[in-house]
This record gives C-alpha cells, structure tokens and sequence, in this order.
C-alpha cells in the first residue's frame, strides 16, 4: 500500500466540513422524520454519516440528477417577418467539483456501467461528462453485506477498488484512506496524516478478510443465452413477475439504472428543455408518439429490465454485467420481488 | 409447519377446485421478509404462511387479477386478508371494482406487523430470524439463538399501534380467534393531533420538508388497493400535462395533494403507501388526516360496510353546509 493517510472517526467530520468549503461533499445521511431512509445528500456541519449499512438510494443522482435542465429556451418574434420566429439558448449551468464519501464498491461499479453508456457510446454525454471529470468517488471497503447482496455473482465483490479514486478501510477508531487515481491523490492530503505501520498493517488485514468475502451464492453472469431462449416464454414471465407493482422503486434506486426521458416545459414563449429518469417499469416507457406500446404488458417491461441487465448489455459491453449486486432493488422492494432468483430460474430448466 | 399456517392451507384445499387463484403470503429472500404468493396448484398450498411479517396488503392485486382472469371460467380468487386489508377488499366491493361472489375471503385476526425500515434501524444486520411474536407491550425477536424484546412503537408498523380493526370485517373463513382491538374505536389519532397542533406555517412546513424528498417512484401510488388509475394517473398523462417532469416540490406536492383528494372518503388506512415509501414520507399521515374530515363531514369510514354508499359518490341535494 503506497500513498496512505490515516484519519480517526472523530477527526472524520472536521475534514469533510473543510472539505465541503473547496467541492460538495455527499455523505450518505438518515432522512425523514422516522430516520429509516438513507440518501446521499450533502454534507452539513453536526451531521451524521451512516456507514453501518448500505443506502438505501444509491449515489448515481450526484452525477446523473433525478431531473435536470439541460438548456433554456426562448422564442423571439423575427421583426422584419411576423410569421417567423427565432428561438435563442443559454448555455449549460457551471458544474461545481464533487467528493462522493462512503460509497460502496458496488456503487462506484455502477458508475463504470454510466462510464460506458455515457462517455464510451457511439456519442459523449457532455452533462455526464462534466460532472463525472469533476467528482472524486471515495469508496468505503464493504464489510456489512447483507442477505440481498450479491456483487459476488456479477463479477465485482465487497472489495473491489475498480472505479474508485479514494479507497476507505475501516480500522478499529477510524479509517486508513488510499489513493487510487490521480483525482484522489490531490485530495488525499486533506484526510488525516500518513498511516503509521500498524495501522497499514490492520487495514491490509481488514482488506484480506473483506477480499475473502463471497457476496451471493450462484454466477449470475453468462446468462444471455438463456435469456434468449425464455424471451418468448410467455408463461414464465408472467408467472415470475404477477406481484411486481410496476413502480419506479427498483430503477430510480438502482446504481445503474440509467434509462431517462426528454420533456420541453414551456410557460408562453420560454421554456426549458428537461432530462428526467425514466423507468421500463412505467406503463407509458417508450410508448411511441402515435400511441404504441412495444411493452404495453407489465412482464414484457420486467422481461427488458432483466434482459437489459443481463443479456443486452453484456453482449454490447465485453460481458459487463449492468447490475452491480448492490440488492437495492431487492431489500427495498415493496413485495420482496428478487431478481437474482428470475436469473438463476432462467438458467435452470433451461431447456423449453 | 406452525397451526396456523396449517388451517389457512386446510381452509384454500377445501375449495381449491373452484378457485383460479390464491393469493397469500410466503417466504421471500430470508426469514424477515414475506412476499406475496400468487398459487395455482394445489401442491403449492404448503408455501402459505401467516406471521407478522406478512406485511403486504394483497387486496392491491384483485382488480388487476380479476381483469386478467379467464372470463369464460368465472372463476374465484381466493384471498389472505387481515383486519386493515379486509377493509379495502370492502371498499373495492362498495366502488363496484371487485365482486363479491368472485372472492373466496380467508380473514386472518392480527396482532400487528412489523415495519421491516424500523427494524433495519434497530438492527442493521437482522436478516435471518426464526421467529417474531406480537405481545402486549413488546415484540420478541428471536434471533441467532437468542431473544430479544422491544417496545411494540420501536418494531410495529405506524398503522398497527393505532389498530381499531384488528379482525378481518369481510370473510368467507375465519382463522383463529379473533384479537382484542389495540386502541377504541373513537380512540384519538395522536400523530394527526400533534400535526394539527402546529401552526399553519409550521404545518406546511412540515410537509413541504418531507414531501421534498420525493422522488416520484410512485410505488405509494401502485401500492395503494384504492389507487385503481395507476396507468392512466394524472401524474404521468402527457396530454393535458397536468406535472411537469421537473423534480421540484411544487410538482411532488401537487402530486400528492391530488393523491389525497382522490382518496377522501375512499383510503381505508391500510399504510401501504407509507410502508412502501423509500424515502419515509409518511404519507398515510396525509390520508389519516382527511378521513378524520370525511368522519366529521359524513359520519363515514371507508371499508367497513360493503352495502353503504362512499359518500364522495353520492349526492344529495338536501344536504347543505358542505
Ligand atoms: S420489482 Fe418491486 S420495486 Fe420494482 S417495480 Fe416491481 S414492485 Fe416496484
Ligand atoms: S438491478 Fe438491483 S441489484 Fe442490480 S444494480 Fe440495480 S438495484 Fe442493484
Ligand atoms: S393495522 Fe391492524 S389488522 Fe392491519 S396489520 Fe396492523 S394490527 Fe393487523
Ligand atoms: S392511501 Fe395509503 S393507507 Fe389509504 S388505502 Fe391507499 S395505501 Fe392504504
Ligand atoms: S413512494 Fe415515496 S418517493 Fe415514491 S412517489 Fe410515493 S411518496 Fe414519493
């Protein structure tokens, strides 16, 4: 381990409040008035980030926001001919830089799915792009998985520093803190001071036994095939999907669930042109102009989430998988819906 | 297998050749966690279950399960229903969406349920349990070999402390025996009280802070069992676009003021699209509130009487002062 700092849980929140003074910091909080809820929101002085257990939103709105305004317009009457309008744009808003603390590796995965859709595609999502180049991703080492994880099974694990500029360990009193990129080492120097030889010597032990860790008992990767064979299976897709309510819970908590829609909101002559998550979940998702519906059933849209995850993607991607195994969309599922299950029956009785 | 289980399995047997489908609860992926079952074969009868983890109210799905039914067979559906859910099935019935002779209603007494965010919070790494029971005062969680109590406000569901209809008011079969009622039937609402105590100011400000959190995943909606738009909620139309797709809280407040218009005189306070918020916005609260008006107005609660008139779809020109 080169490049480490040392910072103790009580030196933790007088650092990021410093922090937070040069970049936005998002911290994953307890919201709400009943305190169940954790979301990645900003960084406030008295605090308190949860890092016993994984949020309940992912932090993909910190770089790809729920709604957001990708340019204004305004339509200006053409003087020398009133039949004629022009229309005038404003430019992009300014991207301020970004620190994302106590992610999971399962959620920095997720960005690498974001990566390769919205800056390695046939064109480069330049909204994306900006707030991607400007935000430090300091991952949390995931030593709380629970029974709806499962990076194990799609290739990642509670280890993995892909897609990470910081990496956290958790020691006993605090939390040995290495730089994995360029982006990281600038900030690196604001954690704490260098780790002392003890504490390397426990993080390397905390990463050893987190690296040990099997997350999800089956493969879930390589199941396009079988997606295929069943796609027509009628029969076993409703079957697998009748409790499923077709809400947005799964994809808008989902790391890297990243369909959107485009709507112009226009008051008289102004108006502004409007990016906002989408999700195959929704009756009216991709219900074209004239009315059709290409998945007009709910076990069609379900069948796309699972294909698009598991099949599409990786067929297009080099095999990546586009579910990290975060188990959000299990664990927060209003009817305990599980979509490791429909996989693995995918693969079983495979022959129909 | 517990007695319980073992009657509700007994009772769907009897009848099962006339059934097209059962709806009940079973394991989901561990031991905390129920999920809906949707049974087809009499072999699967076995996976039936009844603990107070059986969360989910299972009324939501009979509108949709009974348009997808063979019409041809008019066959029954064969239902679970405890006290709360049992009165949406009611309220179903009374708006004409559900027939009553297309259901085969098994009404299970409850002492409550649990709110699985609650318990995630007392106890972030409780997955596998091996058994959760509803006493008095406290809830015993028995766990990794050992046993826990708590107090029922930390592990119950907001809805199941202020229970008034514990026992099912519509059934076909009744398992066990009925439950004692937590609270009187005219019992206060403190949470209502408490918000009603505040200010205006504070009062909106009170909801304006909690529904900012919104993110319009619209699961309260689709877990609603009175929420029948769904598809066609005027949330989501394009034409008129009543909402814009902007997330900024005057969009997601309207949303829910339109929400719980909708459901004046018609929620029947079964708290699901409390429980199913990922955010904790206490939304039932909204609905809470608006009963206790629509009781005041109409001297009406929605779901107890499968013969009586929702008074949202009546009118009558000799009463005034409305
Ligand atoms: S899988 Fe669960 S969260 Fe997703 S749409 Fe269905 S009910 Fe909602
Ligand atoms: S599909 Fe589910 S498990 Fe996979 S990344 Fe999305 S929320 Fe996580
Ligand atoms: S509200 Fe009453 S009937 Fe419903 S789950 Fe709670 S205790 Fe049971
Ligand atoms: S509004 Fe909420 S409490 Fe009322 S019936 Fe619908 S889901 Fe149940
Ligand atoms: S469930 Fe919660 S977050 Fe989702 S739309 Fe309803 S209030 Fe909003």
């Amino acid at each position: 381990m080169t490049e480490c700092y040392y910072i103790s849980q009580n030196e933790l929140p007088a650092v990021l409040e410093t922090v937070s003074g040069l970049m936005d910091v998002w911290v994953p909080l307890k919201t709400g008035t009943h305190k169940t809820a954790i979301e990645f929101a900003p960084f406030t002085p008295g605090c308190r980030p949860i890092f016993d257990r994984q949020s309940t939103s992912s932090p993909k709105s910190v770089l790809f926001p729920q709604s957001e305004t990708l340019f204004k317009f305004r339509y200006l009457k053409d003087e020398s001919d009133p039949t004629r309008q022009t229309v005038a744009l404003t430019d992009l808003e300014e991207i301020r830089p970004a620190l994302v603390f106590g992610l999971r590796p399962c959620d920095a995965r997720g960005f690498l799915v974001f990566d390769k859709v919205f800056l390695d595609g046939i064109a480069k999502d330049p909204y994306y792009a900006k707030r991607r180049e400007k935000t430090v991703l300091a991952t949390l080492a995931c030593k709380t998985p629970d029974s709806a994880c499962f990076c194990s099974s799609v290739g990642s694990g509670p280890g993995d520093r892909q897609n990470s500029d910081l990496w956290i360990i958790p020691i006993d009193d605090g939390f040995v803190i290495e730089a994995l990129t360029e982006k990281g080492r600038e900030v690196l120097p604001r954690f704490g001071k260098p780790a002392g030889e003890s504490q390397i010597k426990q993080a390397e032990k905390v990463q050893k036994h987190i690296d040990g860790l099997t997350v999800g008992k089956a493969d879930l990767t390589g199941a396009g095939s079988e997606f295929t064979r069943r796609f027509t299976d009628t029969e076993f897709w409703r079957d697998q999907v009748s409790k499923c309510l077709s809400c947005g819970m799964c994809t808008f908590n989902c790391p890297t669930c990243y369909c959107f829609n485009i709507t112009d909101d226009a008051h008289g002559l102004e108006g502004e042109r409007l990016r906002s998550w989408d999700s195959c979940m929704f009756n009216h998702y991709t219900r074209e102009a004239s009315g059709h519906n290409p998945r007009p059933e709910k076990y069609e849209r379900f069948r796309n989430r699972v294909g698009h995850k598991f099949s599409y993607f990786p067929e297009r991607y080099d095999g990546m998988m586009a579910c990290c195994g975060c188990g959000r969309c299990i664990r927060n599922c209003p009817v305990s819906m599980d979509i490791r299950q429909i996989v693995r029956s995918l693969k079983e009785n495979a022959d129909v | 297998m517990n007695d319980k289980n073992k009657i509700i399995k007994q009772t769907f047997q009897k009848v099962f050749d006339d059934l097209e489908v059962v709806l009940g609860w079973k394991q989901g992926f561990d031991s905390l966690h129920m999920t809906p079952a949707f049974i087809r074969k009499a072999s699967d009868l076995d996976q039936l279950v009844f603990n107070p983890q059986c969360v989910q109210n299972l009324s939501g799905y009979l509108f949709s399960t009974l348009k997808a039914a063979d019409p041809e067979k008019q066959g029954k559906i064969g239902i679970c229903v405890k006290g709360c859910d049992s009165r949406s099935l009611t309220a179903l019935i009374q708006e004409g969406l559900v027939e009553r002779d297309r259901v085969y209603i098994v009404g299970i007494p409850c002492k409550g349920v649990v709110d699985v965010k609650k318990l995630r919070n007392l106890k972030p790494s409780l997955t596998e349990i091996s058994g959760i029971t509803i006493e008095a005062d406290e809830v015993v969680i028995e766990a990794d070999g050992k046993t826990e109590r708590f107090p029922i406000a930390d592990v119950l569901a907001h809805k199941c402390l202020q229970c008034r209809y514990p026992n099912p008011l519509i059934y076909d079969a009744l398992i066990g025996e009925p439950v004692t009622a937590r609270v009187a039937q005219d019992a206060a609402r403190p949470a209502v009280e408490q918000l009603d105590a505040l200010s205006l100011e504070a009062r909106r400000n009170f909801w304006l802070t909690e529904m900012d959190r919104c993110i319009r995943c619209y699961a309260c909606r689709n877990a609603c069992p009175m929420c029948v738009c769904q598809d066609s909620c005027i949330a989501e139309t394009r034409s008129p676009k009543w909402l814009s797709q902007r997330s900024d809280i005057s969009e997601k407040f309207l949303f829910h003021m339109i929400r719980t218009v909708h459901l004046a005189g018609r929620c029947t306070e079964c708290g699901e699209c409390m429980r199913v918020c990922p955010v904790d916005i206490p939304v039932t609260l909204l609905m809470e509130k608006m009963n206790c008006i629509v009781k005041e107005l109409f001297d009406y609660e929605a779901g107890i009487d499968p013969e009586s008139k929702p008074p949202l779809q009546t009118y009558d020109s000799s009463k005034t002062g409305i």
